[in-house]
């Protein structure tokens, strides 16, 4: 187990540096737009292009400065370790930019996530213990809302509802820090965020689970389980439902792992000053390195979530094993 | 496991925190407000913005955003000049702020001697005057390269000896400073316009101890020390006994928000209420992703108004206030002193035949533009170069006429007849050269909406376009590399740097064209060294359009400098009127269809509102609010 770990973190390190290349290709080789150009004003003459070029390293081959990004990442730049670089920007270090908006990205993913398992998997237990009954229709009714609903449509839905016509001030866009506004405060403005991203998730994790338990509860093991005369709660909780949720863990670690990458629809129309909107913000305005060192986190995120996934599943299920 | 007992005592604090803040509405505690002839005095204006989108990082040396200067000249940093920072023409109008009158000039136009008034302080901690060499500091800095100053064209090779060099910043051998009251500019040319470049608030006095820690662009953004009646909140916590013990002032965080309180060392008597009134005690601006929620806290009073031009309401939002009775004196609609127009490339068919681009100003319906960019709110129709606040001389001016600006195709086609391209003299542009044109276009909102419109009015003449629908930036470096040799695009935009005609003259001297960053993007003037230094592509285009050098392409570079030199005065601006319908009749590198308008949107807290025609954006230091909120505790979240 400890050399598959090894062997996949080594594997977790790979994919990153292939995506910080091709992060670079794509922003700094494909587009006509020249970063420079950008932030030498509304006149850039060629002295001043060159200029912020040099300040920017860009004046240096492209090899050179993706060696230069990636030693900086792992040996760390004057700002401390992991070394992000600085913003074109707002010419200040990107690693308190980055890390104070991946803590409510954190913030927003976990309440979401919390929400949505919470939500998804007992509306999807009941379901399938009640398959074809009122409640399974009108569950997998709310699915399929939750599934076609986007953020886009929901988001500003829930703002006007809630904020702007019943008056509740405290469900508005915005983050508002426990430190610095208090728990109520902090608290009312993630309830927005959290249910309308949570919605669309809790409609698939329903779904899963009614489609896994219902193929599970069926298997001769639980026949058997209920022949040896133990209890139904038991049977589906710990017979059932244990073998229905594994594939459920790998769809939630990649779904945490991809959020905390940054949900940029559901930052952008609540105003959290995330990772997600962050991306956005940086591509917009051209700011390289905070591109590729956004990417970059949610590329870790995705990968690492993989590896957490695989070595769980060995502990949901026996018959998983690696060598 | 989350036991029953646990889940209650949750749902119970959530309910319980849902009520708190609910009912805590906007937020802020409440500060005394003071109200005289029904304008209120005091309180907080509250505003927010898409991003700041700062060019510079917002160190004065370097930025060149409208917004930003805005933010300096009404509420952080005094110039030598100013002006009122209200509306229209008279907002327009050059006035002393840190000098005490306007200058001396000799009589050659080469030397303007400034006086300053005693008693103008620089914020705290520094707590000192503020000198003539603090101002000659700024130019020293504006000569040093690493700290990229934008617009230092406007004052390289205008002051004598200032010139861009690599080392740190040095004394600039054509100012003078003879005492601490005192500041003598030599010129190398006669700069009719000089007083409107002092006014640029890159000329603002810099303190030498803190500013000269940050030698590289952008970097003194977030340490910028006041001079004007308000400063950045915490500005007072520097502490400048070394480079190394400056942190970042606290109330600006460039990824969040701006928060902007009184300066204690401002003095009014120094000032004058036309110039600043001052009324608000602190300006609030934070950052909103979703541009509908800064609307929609507008109209619930979280927000007190927007602040800058870029904000625009969403259609629907606009409909309501435009409709509204309740709403509608909410909406202020004033000048942007911007030009929205197509530019045609004189280095490419069928647009290197002036009777070709002629043709294309007759048939651009520009009514229609109009209504595909949401109506007159939006922009006005445009007629010639410069939008009247910057050029009144041309406001009834209209070389192509049409009824109701719907683009007159009889006049166009007569027109296109006179055109090489139109061999059959059907009106039509013939052959491949006039089909699938590359038009470059920006790829959201109204300019979507109006591509279509030009389509079909370039139709009429046999022009048959193809849009590219690019991303705003990437529009303009598209048009802006002169050997991608684009034909014709729609992205365009000028805005007045200063309400100068010469800031629009810029884009069509041959200066204004490099390889990369061009802003003459129709190649007015190019010579065969600038067409050589492009590529061969270029030199191949500018050989065919100029046969070999023959006919080379028009130039207005000597009528510029003749404008140029003139002195601020009837002469000069008939001068720079004569040379706006040169162009336009002419040379016609543009086809004009709007004067961009600066739709601002306020809160019913808005006991005045001001705009300020300098910087395009809302006048911080003439607004007023009755919300009597402290700025410093106004919730930025």
């Amino acid at each position: 187990m400890g050399q598959y770990i090894v062997r996949r973190l080594l594997w977790v390190a790979f994919v990153l540096l292939l995506i910080v290349v091709i992060t670079f290709l794509i922003f700094f080789v494909m587009p006509p737009t020249d970063p420079a150009v950008i932030f030498a004003g509304k006149q850039p003459t060629p002295e001043l292009i060159a200029e912020v070029k040099r300040q920017f390293g860009l004046d240096r081959a492209l090899p050179v400065q993706i060696v230069l990004f990636v030693k900086r990442v792992f040996l760390g730049d004057q700002y401390g370790w992991p070394g992000l670089g600085l913003s074109f920007n707002t010419r200040s270090a990107l690693k308190p930019i980055i890390l104070s908006r991946l803590l409510v990205t954190i913030q927003l993913a976990l309440g979401a996530a919390l929400v949505w398992v919470l939500l998804g998997i007992p509306i999807g237990i009941l379901s399938a213990l009640k398959p074809r009954s009122i409640f399974d229709r009108l569950a997998m009714g709310f699915a399929l809302v939750g599934v076609s609903a986007p953020v886009f449509f929901l988001g500003p839905l829930f703002l006007y509802i809630f904020w702007f016509r019943f008056g509740l001030g405290g469900l508005g866009s915005g983050y508002y820090s426990i430190g610095q506004y208090g728990l109520g405060t902090w608290f009312t403005h993630f309830i927005g965020p959290w249910t309308v991203l949570a919605l669309l998730y809790a409609a698939f994790y329903a779904r899963m689970t009614r489609a896994n338990l219902i193929e599970t509860m069926a298997q001769d093991y639980i026949r058997t389980a209920r022949a040896k005369g133990l209890s139904e709660r038991r049977v589906v909780l710990k017979h059932g439902l244990r073998a229905s949720l594994t594939p459920l863990v790998t769809m939630f670690g990649l779904d945490l792992g991809g959020l905390l990458g940054g949900a940029f629809i559901t930052e952008t129309v609540f105003n959290l000053k995330g990772i997600g909107a962050y991306a956005i913000k940086a591509v917009f305005s051209g700011d390289l390195y905070a591109i590729v060192d956004v990417t970059l986190i949610a590329g870790f995120f995705i990968t690492f979530a993989n590896l957490v996934v695989d070595i769980v599943y060995a502990f949901l299920d026996p018959r998983v094993r690696y060598s | 496991m989350v036991t029953r007992r646990t889940a209650r005592f949750l749902a119970l604090v959530s309910i319980v925190a849902v009520l708190a803040t609910a009912c805590g509405g906007g937020g802020g505690t409440k500060a005394t407000a003071t109200s005289s002839g029904g304008v209120t005095k005091g309180g907080t204006y509250r505003t927010a913005v898409e991003d700041f989108g700062f060019t510079g990082a917002f160190d004065p040396t370097g930025e060149y955003l409208g917004n930003a200067w805005g933010l300096y000249s009404d509420l952080l940093l005094r110039t030598l000049v100013t002006y009122k920072h209200i509306a229209g023409i008279p907002g327009d109008e050059i006035v002393p702020d840190i000098a005490a009158s306007m200058p001396e000039v000799s009589a050659d136009g080469l030397t303007y001697t400034f006086h300053l008034k005693k008693g103008v302080m620089f914020g705290p901690p520094l707590d000192r005057e503020v000198t003539s060499a603090d101002i000659e500091y700024a130019f020293e800095r504006i000569a040093t390269k690493s700290l990229a100053a934008q617009y230092g064209f406007y004052y390289e090779g205008t002051i004598e000896g200032l010139t861009t060099h690599g080392g740190p910043p040095k004394p600039i051998s054509g100012i003078e400073t003879p005492d601490d009251y005192t500041i003598i500019f030599h010129l190398t040319q006669p700069t009719g316009d000089l007083l409107y470049r002092l006014a640029m608030p890159a000329t603002a006095p810099m303190p030498k101890e803190v500013a000269g820690c940050f030698l590289k662009a952008g970097d003194y953004g977030r340490y910028v020390v006041s001079s004007g009646p308000y400063m950045l909140n915490g500005e007072d916590q520097l502490d400048t006994s070394s480079c190394d013990t400056l942190k970042p002032i606290s109330g600006f965080d460039p990824d969040k928000f701006m928060v902007f309180v009184r300066n204690p060392n401002y003095d009014a008597s120094t000032d004058s209420p036309e110039v600043r009134a001052n009324y608000v005690d602190g300006v609030v601006m934070t950052i909103d992703t979703n541009t509908a929620d800064i609307f929609n806290k507008i109209q619930s009073g979280d927000l007190d108004g927007t602040s800058s031009a870029t904000t625009m309401p969403p259609k629907a939002i606009l409909q309501q206030y435009l409709t509204d009775p309740a709403l509608k004196n909410n909406l202020h609609v004033d000048s942007g002193d911007r030009t929205w127009y197509i530019t045609m490339n004189l280095l490419t068919p069928p647009f290197d035949d002036i009777h070709v681009r002629k043709a294309v100003n007759y048939v651009i319906d520009k009514q229609a533009i109009q209504k595909a960019w949401g109506g007159p709110v939006n922009g006005d129709i445009a007629t010639s170069v410069e939008p009247p606040t910057v050029m009144p001389l041309t406001a009834d001016y209209d070389p192509y006429p049409s009824a109701n600006h719907a683009g007159d195709v009889t006049a166009a086609q007569n027109e296109m007849k006179q055109s090489k391209y139109d061999t059959n003299n059907d009106g039509k542009c013939d052959g491949s050269v006039c089909n699938n044109i590359i038009m470059v276009n920006r790829n959201y909102g109204a300019w979507l909406d109006m591509a279509p419109v030009i389509q079909d009015s370039l139709a009429e003449i046999g022009i048959n376009i193809t849009v590219r629908n690019l991303e705003t930036g990437t529009a303009y470096t598209t048009i802006d590399t002169v050997d991608n040799l684009i034909p014709i695009a729609s992205n365009a935009g000028w805005g007045k740097d200063y309400a100068d005609p010469y800031t629009f003259a810029v884009l069509f001297d041959s200066s204004g064209i490099s390889c990369t960053g061009a802003i003459n993007y129709s190649n007015v003037g190019m010579s065969e060294s600038q067409a050589k230094e492009c590529g061969d592509s270029v030199l191949a285009a500018w050989n065919a359009v100029t046969n070999n050098g023959a006919d080379p392409l028009p130039s207005v570079d000597d009528k510029a400098k003749e404008c140029y030199a003139l002195p601020l005065g009837d002469q000069r601006t008939q001068c720079w009127a004569d040379f706006d319908k040169n162009i336009m009749e002419n040379v016609v590198p543009w086809a004009p269809y709007l004067y961009a308008t600066a739709p601002f949107v306020t809160a019913d807290s808005v006991t005045k509102y001001e705009y300020d025609q300098f910087s395009g954006a809302i006048s911080f230091c003439h607004i007023a609010v009755n919300n009597g909120l402290d700025p410093t505790q106004v919730p930025v979240g």
